[in-house]
């Protein structure tokens, strides 16, 4: 009896709109009972109705017929009636001639024969260049330090050195040669 | 006596209802099964229950009857492609919903990215003139612009959640569980944010006198 008494508050009602399962067995019995409740809860819910009522009322009418099949258009149409696909299409066009006018470059005009003259030329390069490593590994010294070391006087070779100041090993076994022959 | 029997009435109209949606939801998966199979009648009649509701559902998101045209255009053929991913026939209005959401958001994306490049075209998104045949009379135009305003401020007051969640339990008539299927949430979280609406339902006047007046 006490349920009877307590009418259902805001929150209860929203929640009975909601769903009904979700009030507690106290309120749910007092909401079948009562009148009041009952047709508090009715005229909310009537609310929602003539608002959905409206919503399908003031919807405009639908033109064109509705298929499952999607519409066949040619590409150009599609591309052309369609102004998202527009800026897709210029880009996607861009790209293409990008390509086209990079890869068609003299840049990239490189026949077999040319590849053959640039590799010739190329181990021309690096066998100079390791000529020339090999100089400095013999002569790592300026030309200027050579000259005071003694080292640019390549001309004098080692029998003319000899001739002019032969090895001590050399004088004794020349000696003992003349000796030899004396004897 | 009288309370015994309206609530007596009451059962048996529930239960006459819940007959009638069975039978209808019985016959929706019929078809459906029909048009995995390859039969385009079957395609064609789902599409002649659906696309009302499809067509109502996409104009109150976009505000414009061009855009819902076409949308529920491509939502259609999107449902006929896709058909066979869809598990369980007995939740294709939810499924369908759920293509239809995410083209509207597809539909959005694709809006702010043209905006972005300055390439927008704005055709009839504020002007709801050609939403209603020309012999309309201008009371109705009127009620008409009122009713969208109405609705417009009071959704504004809504969360995403809470305008979507309420839209389409009001205005696309889904059930509790067909949202929490579209929206791909639990049914506590839908009544939750319906729950929220609805109380914001009641405390925004404007609205309440329109229904009321009607």
């Amino acid at each position: 009896m006490k349920t009877e008494s307590v009418h259902l508050n805001e929150d209860q009602l929203i929640c009975a709109v909601v769903d009904e399962s979700d009030l507690t067995v106290a309120v749910r019995n007092h909401l079948f009972a009562c009148p009041a409740c009952q047709n508090e809860k009715q005229q909310f819910e009537q609310e929602l109705k003539i608002l959905g009522h409206m919503a399908e009322k003031f919807v405009p009418l639908h033109r064109k017929a509705v298929s499952s099949l999607p519409e066949r258009q040619g590409f150009w149409k599609n591309v052309f009636l369609s102004p998202v696909k527009w800026p897709r299409f210029a880009a996607g066009l861009t790209v293409i001639l990008l390509m086209v006018g990079i890869w068609g470059s003299p840049q990239f005009e490189t026949g077999y024969e040319e590849e053959i003259v640039q590799t010739a030329w190329e181990s021309d390069e690096d066998q100079q260049m390791t000529t020339d490593i090999r100089v400095l590994e013999g002569y790592t010294l300026p030309e200027f330090y050579l000259d005071v070391s003694g080292e640019t006087y390549g001309y004098f070779d080692e029998e003319f050195l000899e001739f002019v100041a032969p090895l001590e090993e050399n004088q004794i076994h020349s000696e003992v040669i003349i000796t030899d022959s004396v004897a | 006596m009288f309370f015994e029997s309206k609530s007596c009435f009451q059962r048996l109209s529930q239960e006459s209802h819940s007959e009638l949606m069975t039978d209808r939801k019985d016959q929706i998966s019929e078809l459906v099964e029909d048009a995995r199979a390859g039969n385009r009648m079957a395609a064609d009649q789902l599409v002649s229950l659906f696309h009302e509701d499809i067509f109502r559902m996409v104009y109150y998101r976009t505000s414009s009857r061009m855009d819902a045209e076409d949308l529920t255009q491509d939502i259609f053929v999107q449902m006929f492609k896709n058909l066979r991913s869809l598990k369980d026939a007995g939740r294709f209005r939810a499924w369908l919903f759920r293509i239809a959401l995410n083209r509207i958001r597809d539909f959005y994306r694709k809006k702010s990215v043209m905006a972005f490049w300055g390439t927008t075209v704005e055709f009839d998104d504020t002007d709801h003139s050609d939403a209603v045949p020309h012999e309309t009379p201008a009371d109705k135009l009127i009620m008409e612009k009122e009713f969208l305003n109405q609705l417009n401020q009071f959704t504004d007051k809504l969360s995403k959640m809470e305008r979507e969640v309420f839209i389409l339990r009001f205005i696309d008539h889904l059930g509790i569980r067909e949202i929490a299927d579209t929206l791909k949430k639990g049914e506590s979280t839908i009544k939750t944010h319906l729950y929220r609406a609805l109380k914001k339902f009641r405390q925004t006047p404007g609205i309440h006198d329109l229904l009321k007046g009607t």
